[in-house]
């Protein structure tokens, strides 16, 4: 009898105290539960949080298939791998409203970019920040016109041989961010201060006056920013030959029909320079903020900052200018 | 008596001092001078591209690791080196192959359901115990197929029986 009522304690305290140990080991009942899974199986779990300013946000983070990495859009914080099998906590806290998106930053699958998900933010903060227009808005430019250019250099002009020639040709900051090195050119080779050079030397001038309107930090940062998120599919030379290329061969056969959003081109190549220079900051800008329609390219407006956008801008024209 | 012994033991004296020199003669690939190799290895999923390397011991290796789709891992076992590579940044490793032998390198980043078959193998310098062992073999058999005729009636166990029934007939 003795043993038999131990045995039924034994059971007892089984069936209590696991489910309890179990809730009092858990860290912070308060943490939201976050799975990562490819976008193709559904993405975040869930897709959608809600903060409020200046409240501490806790997530506990895993993933239910593939090492993924979760990163908050247009936020200094940095990326948070996210592994199988293991429970990352983090804190987020915003002092702005907003609506953020939060995304995989390590390549999980072919629809990689895909992975998002929105978080809203509500509140009020003590300094509103109003986000700025970006140019290709305020110019009201079309993204998708063809844009060649009707001169291109024979050779990869260069900033320290247009340095060299002891002329100026600073390249003021607004409005001419909406300028193309093409036109530049042209309107260098017309100038009289130019009558004595050569059509690569009026090169050399075009690079170096985009040279000089970025910084060694801000190439640096948007090389970073590049080989992070662009290669992949752009390739690390620029040439449209990234890895993931082959599998965006165009698959828009046949002409005349409607846009499905389903269809992807090749990634173009950063180094052909009659499609680069006849292009500018603005319409670059656009290009990775809008992302391309129809294309397969993402839209990086929700991710980057402006200043990031901005560095990756000047690193995209280190493809066609030298240092 | 004297005759067979003297008939048996030559070509004995003759085996056992192949099979001396199979075991023990240095291997020719192993005193090629150590050089500087570079292998580019596309890792997909779920396989290496090449899935096997050789090198010789005390080669300098540089092993380049391209990811083609998603982010992938080689960790070489033996050597404890570990290498992740994300789709557009190629990684890069780079050290001496003092350790002969087999390894097995495996993709050390979960990326996907069959993430764990993922492999490949380096090899370091000549697999010289299998080269040995079959060398070692053919010598027992020609030692055999040569020495049975030589041997006088010794009768094989496996022979045995027909004996007895060629009697009996």
């Amino acid at each position: 009898m003795k043993a038999e009522r131990f045995a039924w304690w034994c059971v007892l305290v089984l069936v209590l105290g696991l489910p309890l140990a179990a809730v009092l080991t858990r860290s912070n009942p308060e943490a939201i539960e976050l799975h990562g899974r490819m976008a193709d199986t559904g993405g975040w779990m869930p897709g959608d949080l809600t903060a409020q300013v200046g409240q501490p946000l806790q997530l506990r983070l895993t993933s239910d298939d593939v090492v993924h990495s979760f990163a908050v859009g247009q936020s200094a914080l940095p990326a948070i791998d996210v592994l199988p099998g293991q429970w990352t906590t983090t804190t987020l806290l915003f002092d702005q409203p907003g609506k953020y998106t939060f995304y995989c930053t390590r390549w999980c699958g072919p629809n990689h970019w895909r992975m998002r998900g929105t978080l809203e933010v509500t509140g009020t903060a003590a300094e509103m920040i109003t986000p700025t227009t970006p140019l290709y808005v305020a110019l009201n430019l079309d993204l998708d016109a063809p844009h060649p250019s009707d001169v291109v250099p024979s050779e990869k002009p260069s900033a320290a041989r247009g340095a060299a020639l002891g002329l100026k040709a600073d390249r003021p900051v607004t409005p001419d961010r909406a300028q193309s090195p093409a036109l530049r050119w042209q309107q260098l080779r017309s100038s009289s201060l130019t009558e004595n050079l050569s059509d690569a030397q009026v090169w050399d001038l075009v690079a170096l006056s985009w040279r000089s309107n970025t910084t060694s930090a801000r190439l640096a940062e948007g090389q970073q920013l590049y080989a992070q998120n662009c290669a992949a599919c752009h390739g690390e030379t620029g040439r449209g030959d990234g890895v993931i290329a082959p599998a965006l061969q165009k698959t828009l056969t046949l002409p005349g029909l409607a846009l499905t959003g389903h269809e992807t081109i090749a990634p173009s190549d950063f180094t052909d320079a009659r499609h680069r220079l006849g292009a500018s900051d603005a319409i670059f800008e656009g290009k990775i903020i809008r992302g391309g329609m129809g294309t397969g390219m993402p839209y990086w407006g929700p991710i980057f900052t402006s200043e990031q956008v901005q560095a990756l801008v000047d690193y995209l024209w280190s493809f066609q200018f030298d240092q | 008596m004297d005759l067979i012994r003297t008939r048996l033991s030559l070509p004995l004296l003759f085996i056992g001092l192949s099979a001396l020199a199979i075991v023990m003669a240095p291997n020719p690939i192993a005193l090629a001078a150590p050089a500087a190799r570079h292998f580019r290895i596309e890792a997909s999923s779920f396989q290496y591209t090449p899935a096997a390397i050789h090198v010789n011991p005390g080669d300098q290796v540089t092993i380049d690791l391209v990811a083609t789709d998603v982010v992938h891992g080689l960790y070489i076992d033996g050597y404890d080196l570990n290498l992740t590579a994300d789709p557009g940044q190629t990684a890069s490793l780079s050290f001496s192959a003092d350790r002969s032998g087999s390894f097995r390198f495996r993709c050390s980043v979960t990326c996907g359901a069959l993430h764990p078959f993922m492999i490949g193998k380096l090899n370091v310098g000549a697999n010289d115990l299998l080269w040995r062992a079959i060398g070692l073999g053919l010598l027992a058999i020609s030692a055999s197929v040569w020495i049975r005729p030589h041997s006088g009636r010794a009768p094989t166990p496996g022979c045995a029986p027909r004996t007895s029934v060629d009697d009996v007939a």
